[in-house]
C-alpha cells in the first residue's frame, strides 16, 4: 500500500489490512508524531509509516524499545503535537512505567498507544489481555474488529485524546490487525493541529503533592467520559427479546457471522461494545434490565463479565450472567466454531456436530526454521562443537530463538525481551553451572545492555554470544541503532557495538560466524575464562542483505563426492537447502545461499563451479 | 455462488498471502463484500503460511473446521494438512509438488504421496484437482508464479465466484507491469491443466 495513504481528500475504498487501516486512521485523526517498537502483530502500522515517512506530515522513528518510543511520543505530544506510539501487547510491559503516569501527566496535543495484543500465540510468548493496561492506566480504550473500524477507530481516538487531553488506548488483537478489507476514506485535516507548550511545572511534574491532584483530575475525565461511552455511535444495540449477548472486539465478528447462520439475527438482544473503557455504564444496565439472560463473548480475561456483573449488582439488576466460567474458554483465540457452540448451549440448542475430514495426525511437521546462509546456524553449530550439552543456553527474543529446536538445542529458558544475559546471570551465580546467553544486536539494544551492565558490576559468570546480523530480521528487518544502512539509505551515525561494550568493561572478540575455524578458536579461547565475555559474532541476515543490495552473488554449493558421507553434516545443520533426492542426499540450487558454512565441514561439500559455456 | 469461505495454506515464500490479496481485489471490483484474514510472523522462515478470503457479507475472517467452501493448497503436504477446513461438497484446488520440510529431509518424517490427498478427500470434497504449479510457473517464465498457475486452475474449474477472465484483468491491473505477461500465461497454463485434469 503506497502513497495513497497520504492522498488529502478522501471518499476512496481502499483495500486494506487493519494495520494499513490504522495509518490512514490516525492521519485523519491529524497525527504529526510516530514512534513504535515493532513486533508482530503490530508490525505493518509502524513499517507503513516508515514507507511513506519522506515528505509526510509526521516525524517518525523506530525507537531502541517501547519505554523510549512512549516517552518519546510523550515529550511530543507535551509539545503539542498529535502523537502515535506503537508496539506489540508485551511491549507494553516494558512501557509500563512511564504509561502508569502518562495519563495523569496529561497529553496536551493528543497521545494514541496502539496494543496490538495476540491471542493464540501466533507470535508471541504469552496471550496477556491488555484491556487491564487500560484500567490500570486510566486509558480510555476503542476496541476495533474490522478494516474499516480500525481506520475510524484511530482517527476518534486521536480526536478524543486531543478533546481531553488525555491518551487513549487502541487495542487490537491479531486477527483485527492482519484482517484485510474494504476501507472508505476521510479527509485528512486542512490545517495541521498543535497546541504551543505553557510552563506549568504543577500540571506536567507527578511530584507527590501534584500527582495526587492529577490523579482526581484523571478520575474525573474518566466518569466524565461515561457519557461519552453510553453515546458513542461504536456502542451498538440490535435485536429483541429475553436472551442477550454484550461483546466487543473480534469476538463481535464470530458472534455475528453465528447468529447470522444460526437464524438468530432479530431474535435475541445484542449489544456490540467498540468503545469499552470507560464502560457505557447506562447503556449497558438498560441492556441488562431488558434481558434474563446474557452471554457475555470475550476473548481472553472476563474483564467486561466481571465489570458488568458489578455493575449489575450495583444498579440491583436481576439478570443471569454468563461468560468464560460456564460457556467460552480463557485461554487462546475465538472463532465461529467455539462461538457456535456457546450460543447453541446459551439458547438451549443442542451442540452443533462438525462435519470435517480427519487426517493423519502424524503428517510431517513444518515449524519455522533458521534460513539457509543464516549466520546463526553457524554460531550455533560452533557453539555446540565447544560446549555441548555441558553449558545452560539463556536465549532471548528474535529469530535465532529457532535455534531452540534440534540440532541445535540452544535455549534452555527465556523470559522476554532482552532477558538472556540478566537470567543467564543469576542461573550460573546460582547454578554455578556455565552459560551461554544469546542475543540479537537489536535485542542487545533494546534492553540486553542493563543485562551486561549488571553482568559486569557483580562478575557474573557469564558467556554472552550476540548474534549481531546487523539488522531487526524477526519482524521484518526494521533498522537498529547499530545498522549501517536502512532500506532507505545510509545510518550517518551507526552506534558502535565493539566500543559499546567496551565502555561497559568487558574486551569484546568479534568474529565472523560463517569462518568456522576462526569462530571455534575464539570460543574455546573464551570457555577456559570466566566472569562476563562478549563474542559478537558479526554477519549480515542474507535475506536483508539482499533486499539493501548488498549480497555478493555466490554459487551454490554442490556435493562433490560421497553423498552417503555428508549426511552429519545434514544431521548437524538442518538447513533448508538440503534435500534427500531417491535417497541421495543433494543441496537444492534454488535454496542455497551460497554462504559456504557446509563446505567447511566436509571434503564432500564443495563450493559451486561456474557452468562452462 | 453467493458467499463462499476461500482458505489458503502454503509454505513461505510461495506466494500465498499475494494471492489471497488478489482474489480479494477481483472479488471487490466485482462488487461483492469481502473480508480477509492473514498470519504473519513465523510463517516467512519455511513455516506455513495461511490465509483466508471470505467473500458475500461474512464478518470473521477465521475459517473453522469443516467451513471451508473451497481450499487453495500451495504445497501438497499442506493441502493434506488443511483437509479438515474442508466443508462437504467443497473444492480442494492444490499443488501436486512437493517442498520438503526438514524433518523430511533429514529422514526422521515421511512425506505422504499425493494419493493421500485424494484418498482422503474422495466422497467428501465435490472436486479435487491437483497441478503440478511449480513445473507449469517455470514453463511460463518463472516458479515465482506457481501461485498465479493455482488461481488459474481453481478459476477454470469452477472453485471461485470468478472466472478466468476476471483473474486476467486483475492481473493487469493490479501487478507491476513487468510481472502482467509472465503471470498471463501463469494463469493460462494452470487454467488448462485443470481443465485437461477434469476431462481425465
Amino acid at each position: 500500500m503506497g502513497k495513497e495513504l497520504l492522498k488529502t481528500e478522501g471518499g476512496d475504498t481502499l483495500l486494506l489490512l487493519g494495520n494499513e487501516a490504522i495509518v490512514r486512521g490516525t492521519l485523519e485523526g491529524g497525527v504529526r508524531f510516530v514512534t513504535c517498537y515493532p513486533g508482530t502483530p503490530s508490525s505493518e502500522a509502524p513499517d507503513t509509516f516508515f514507507r511513506l515517512s519522506q515528505g509526510a506530515p509526521y516525524y517518525f522513528e523506530y525507537s531502541v524499545n517501547e519505554k523510549v518510543a512512549l516517552e518519546v511520543a510523550g515529550g511530543a505530544t507535551l509539545a503539542g503535537l498529535p502523537s502515535l506510539c506503537t508496539m506489540k501487547h508485551v511491549g507494553v510491559n516494558v512501557a509500563a512505567d512511564p504509561l502508569m503516569t502518562l495519563a495523569y501527566v496529561s497529553a496536551p496535543g493528543g497521545l494514541v498507544l496502539l496494543s496490538a495484543d495476540d491471542p493464540g500465540c501466533h507470535s508471541s510468548q504469552n496471550e496477556q489481555d491488555n484491556r487491564i493496561y487500560a484500567r490500570l492506566g486510566g486509558l480510555p480504550c476503542f476496541e476495533p474488529a474490522t478494516a474499516q473500524e480500525c481506520k475510524d477507530m484511530a482517527r476518534d481516538a486521536m480526536l478524543l485524546s486531543r478533546k481531553l487531553e488525555t491518551p487513549v488506548l487502541l487495542r487490537t488483537t491479531t486477527r483485527v490487525n492482519h484482517v484485510r478489507g474494504p476501507v472508505v476514506t476521510g479527509d485528512l485535516p486542512a490545517t495541521p493541529y498543535e497546541k504551543p507548550f505553557v510552563k506549568d511545572p504543577a500540571k506536567y511534574v507527578p511530584l507527590p503533592a501534584s500527582a495526587r491532584v492529577m490523579h482526581k483530575r484523571l478520575r474525573a475525565i474518566l466518569d466524565g467520559l461515561v457519557a461519552e461511552a453510553d453515546a458513542s455511535p461504536y456502542n451498538v444495540e440490535s435485536g429483541a427479546g429475553e436472551l442477550g449477548f454484550i461483546s466487543s472486539g473480534v469476538s463481535r465478528n464470530y458472534l455475528s457471522d453465528v447468529l447470522e447462520e444460526e437464524g438468530l439475527v432479530g431474535k435475541v438482544r445484542l449489544l456490540e461494545l467498540g468503545m469499552t473503557y470507560p464502560l457505557p455504564e447506562n447503556r449497558i444496565a438498560a441492556f441488562l434490565a431488558a434481558c434474563k439472560k446474557v452471554l457475555i463473548v470475550e476473548e481472553l480475561e472476563p474483564v467486561l463479565e466481571n465489570e458488568i456483573r458489578a455493575l449489575a449488582q450495583t444498579r440491583g439488576i436481576e439478570v443471569e450472567i454468563l461468560g468464560k466460567s460456564e460457556h467460552l474458554p480463557r485461554l487462546g483465540e475465538f472463532s465461529t466454531a467455539n462461538v457456535r457452540q456457546a450460543v447453541r448451549a446459551f439458547v438451549g440448542q443442542p451442540a452443533a456436530v462438525v462435519d470435517a475430514l480427519t487426517v493423519p495426525g502424524d503428517l510431517p511437521r513444518r515449524p519455522p526454521n533458521l534460513c539457509a546462509g543464516c549466520p546463526h546456524r553457524a554460531a550455533y553449530y560452533a557453539v555446540r562443537e565447544v560446549y555441548g550439552d555441558t553449558a545452560v543456553y539463556s536465549s532471548d527474543i528474535g529469530c535465532y530463538t529457532l535455534g531452540f529446536l534440534p540440532p541445535f538445542r540452544a535455549a534452555d529458558f527465556l523470559l522476554c525481551m532482552g532477558s538472556s544475559i540478566s537470567t543467564g546471570a543469576g542461573f550460573a551465580r546460582a547454578s554455578g553451572k556455565p552459560v551461554v546467553a544469546f542475543i540479537g544486536d537489536s535485542t542487545f539494544f533494546h534492553s540486553g545492555i542493563t543485562g551486561l551492565i549488571d553482568a559486569v558490576a557483580y562478575k557474573h559468570d557469564v558467556l554472552i554470544v550476540i548474534l549481531d546480523n546487523r539488522t531487526t530480521a524477526m519482524t521484518g528487518h526494521q533498522p537498529n541503532p547499530g545498522v549501517d544502512t536502512t532500506i532507505f539509505g545510509e545510518n550517518p551515525n551507526p552506534v558502535d557495538l565493539m566500543a559499546l561494550i567496551r565502555a561497559c568493561g568487558v574486551e569484546p572478540v568479534k568474529v565472523n560466524p560463517l569462518n568456522h575455524k576462526a569462530t571455534l578458536a575464539a570460543l574455546t579461547e573464551l570457555s577456559k575464562q570466566t566472569g562476563p565475555r562478549v563474542l559478537v559474532a558479526e554477519y549480515p541476515c542474507p535475506i536483508h542483505a539482499r533486499r539493501v543490495g548488498q549480497a555478493k552473488k555466490t554459487l551454490p554449493a554442490r556435493v562433490a563426492g560421497d553423498p552417503a558421507a555428508c549426511l552429519t553434516v545434514r544431521d548437524n545443520l538442518a538447513c533448508p537447502a538440503f534435500a534427500m533426492v531417491d535417497g541421495q542426499f543433494t543441496i537444492n540450487a534454488e535454496q542455497c545461499d551460497g554462504c559456504m558454512f557446509c563446505v567447511q565441514l566436509s571434503p564432500d561439500l564443495k563450493p559451486g563451479k561456474k557452468e562452462a559455456k | 455462488m453467493t458467499r463462499a469461505r476461500i482458505f489458503f495454506t502454503g509454505v513461505g515464500g510461495q506466494g500465498t498471502l499475494t494471492a489471497t490479496t488478489l482474489l480479494a481485489r477481483t472479488a471487490l471490483d466485482a462488487g461483492l463484500p469481502v473480508t480477509s484474514g492473514e498470519i504473519h510472523g513465523m510463517a516467512q522462515r519455511g513455516g506455513v503460511v495461511e490465509s483466508t478470503l471470505l467473500v458475500g457479507g461474512y464478518k470473521s475472517a477465521i475459517i473453522a473446521p469443516g467451513e471451508a467452501d473451497v481450499i487453495l493448497g500451495f504445497e501438497l503436504l499442506e493441502t493434506l494438512r488443511a483437509l479438515p477446513m474442508l466443508k462437504r461438497g467443497g473444492f480442494v484446488v492444490g499443488n501436486s509438488e512437493a517442498l520438503q520440510p526438514v524433518g523430511v529431509c533429514l529422514g526422521r518424517e515421511c512425506y505422504p504421496p499425493l494419493e493421500a490427498v485424494l484418498e482422503t478427500a474422495k466422497g467428501f470434497a465435490a472436486q479435487v484437482v491437483l497441478v503440478p504449479c511449480i513445473s507449469l510457473a517455470e514453463q511460463a517464465g518463472t516458479a515465482k508464479a506457481a501461485n498465479t498457475v493455482l488461481l488459474g486452475a481453481a478459476a477454470a474449474c469452477g472453485a471461485l465466484p470468478f472466472s478466468v477472465a476476471d483473474l486476467t484483468r486483475s492481473i493487469e491491473k493490479y501487478l507491476k507491469p513487468k510481472l502482467v505477461d509472465v503471470n498471463l500465461k501463469a494463469l493460462a497454463l494452470g487454467a488448462e491443466a485443470a481443465k485437461a485434469g477434469q476431462a481425465a
